[in-house]
């Protein structure tokens, strides 16, 4: 009998597919991931004269980014893990790696999404506008901080085998992030703030409102931009290093 | 029952499986026959899992040779797994997507191009072309499994693996996955099933492996089994109905203790 060998693009686009379902049959998740940045980004219009729009931007953006990183990718990973919907998928003539990359592409579209939503959303209620090199510089940029963000959400899938687990540290995390996010920058506290602006957050954050405004790049933004893509890298390689396709650890 | 005249299409050589230090698969070797329904039994803990778990190439063997179709697992996975259908313990389906897209979504993976007429009678066959629509998750167990057995067949693999295929079905819904298995192995493809009950074990296998602390302490067809051991004191010691059965084999061979 003839052994037929799937084409890869053709498993990889059926498996895309059914990913791109699932997360849309999830709207809750998706609507949750888009909601407290709009929220920010709409309450805080106040603080825009004060601080800037790139500053409230760059904050909404931010916290966006840690909510499908977290709360999207890293959940449903641990969800699915738990189910043996990897452990089905593996046993298929498929390359393991294309089940992650296809996950990894749903966050990518959810990450463009946000970023158009809070444009949107920002130019509407705000009335802040970027010019053209802003606005493609700050796509890029909320992709490399969103890779930070999954990377961070591989980690703790990789840390954590359990699902429910996962499903509290992680929006335990969240909440922190939110909290560190809006606050510590307010704060007066100079160390306290040199933490937080080093730290995961701050580093999106600072290369976000950098990005927005390309004229006013400066080395403070190159420093972040390069903690930001070792952050993104030693997450995704602890990340990748410690994850087990089963919650069973094998 | 086959003839048992088929070459194989499984082999397992000496295969060794461990948990860092805790060896679950002990120098295992058995073959599966075309046409042939191969039942692997043993208490939990045993081992048959794992054995499972290592010819799907879920888990990296310590060592020991395992071919499916005349393909190596280690060194030709995918030719191998293109020649398996797989039925694993859990349900393992995502529960947002429909019987529909999830049997698309793994004709797409297999390759196989799927019209809508071959859909129905795929529907049809499961009797389930009502609740195409539905959800996985909103599916009986009994109605699960079968998309499950479908799904592990959709790509007419010549061995077909099933993890305790019928436990938690009604008699009704088991019997009706017997006939399915059965029409597998008339179709001249092997069946490695992994059970706990030996009524289905007499029922549907051909031949079973009786496998305990890793080991395989046992195989033959279960006719012969019951034969051989027929005058084992320890066989006869368990035995409640006046005749030995399988079970009082089984139980015989690998103790009366219960294995958490």
């Amino acid at each position: 009998m003839e052994t037929i060998i799937p084409k890869s693009k053709d498993a990889f686009l059926s498996l895309l597919r059914a990913d791109l379902k699932t997360q849309w049959r999830n709207r809750r998740s998706v609507v949750m991931s888009l909601l407290v940045p709009l929220v920010i980004l709409i309450s805080w219009k106040g603080l825009i004269a004060t601080f800037g729009g790139a500053f409230v931007f760059s904050i909404s953006l931010t916290i966006g980014l840690a909510s499908i990183g977290l709360m999207g990718y890293a959940i449903s990973v641990a969800r699915d893990r738990d189910k043996g919907i990897f452990q089905r998928l593996r046993v298929t003539p498929m390359p393991a790696s294309f089940i992650m990359m296809s996950r990894l592409s749903v966050q990518l579209g959810m990450i463009a999404l946000l970023t158009i939503a809070v444009f949107i959303i920002g130019y509407q209620v705000d009335k802040i506008s970027l010019t053209p090199s802003g606005y493609i510089l700050t796509f890029i940029t909320a992709f490399l901080g969103g890779a930070l963000y999954l990377g961070f959400g591989q980690m703790i899938v990789g840390l954590i085998k359990n699902s429910e687990t996962v499903n509290s540290g992680t929006r335990l995390v969240y909440i922190a992030f939110i909290m560190l996010g809006m606050f510590g920058e307010l704060s007066s506290n100079i160390q306290f703030k040199t933490i937080i602006h080093w730290s995961p957050f701050g580093t999106v954050k600072t290369i976000l409102a950098a990005a927005m405004q390309p004229a006013a790049w400066n080395n403070d933004a190159t420093f972040a931009l390069l903690a930001t893509i070792g952050y993104a890298l030693i997450f995704s390689f602890l990340g990748i290093k410690w994850f087990r396709w089963n919650s069973a650890g094998s | 029952m086959s003839s048992q005249t088929g070459s194989s299409i499984l082999q397992v050589e000496s295969l060794n499986v461990f948990y860092e230090n805790f060896q679950a698969v002990k120098d295992v070797t058995f073959h599966v026959k075309e046409g042939e329904i191969f039942g692997l039994l043993g208490p939990n803990g045993a081992g048959k899992t794992s054995t499972l778990s290592a010819i799907e190439g879920l888990l990296k063997p310590h060592s020991g040779e395992i071919t499916v179709a005349g393909f190596s697992i280690r060194k030709q996975p995918m030719q191998a797994r293109a020649n398996m259908g797989v039925q694993l313990q859990s349900t393992s389906f995502q529960p947002e997507l429909t019987i529909t897209e999830i049997i698309k979504l793994y004709a797409g993976i297999y390759g196989i191009s799927l019209s809508n007429e071959r859909l129905n009678i795929i529907l049809q066959d499961i009797k389930l072309e009502g609740s195409a629509s539905k959800r996985f998750g909103q599916l009986s167990g009994g109605q699960q499994q079968r998309v499950s057995l479908v799904i592990s067949t959709i790509h007419d693999p010549v061995l077909v693996m099933l993890d305790e295929p019928t436990t938690g079905l009604d008699p009704q819904s088991r019997r009706q996955l017997w006939e399915r298995i059965e029409a597998i192995r008339e179709k001249g493809h092997g069946v490695l099933l992994t059970t706990h009950s030996m009524e289905e074990a007499e029922a549907v296998c051909d031949r079973i492996a009786i496998i305990d602390h890793g080991k395989i302490i046992a195989i033959d067809t279960p006719d012969t089994l019951v034969e051989l051991h027929r005058n084992d004191p320890n066989v006869i010691s368990v035995s409640r109905k006046g005749k030995i059965t399988l079970e009082d084999v089984f139980i015989g061979l690998t103790g009366k203790t219960v294995r958490s």
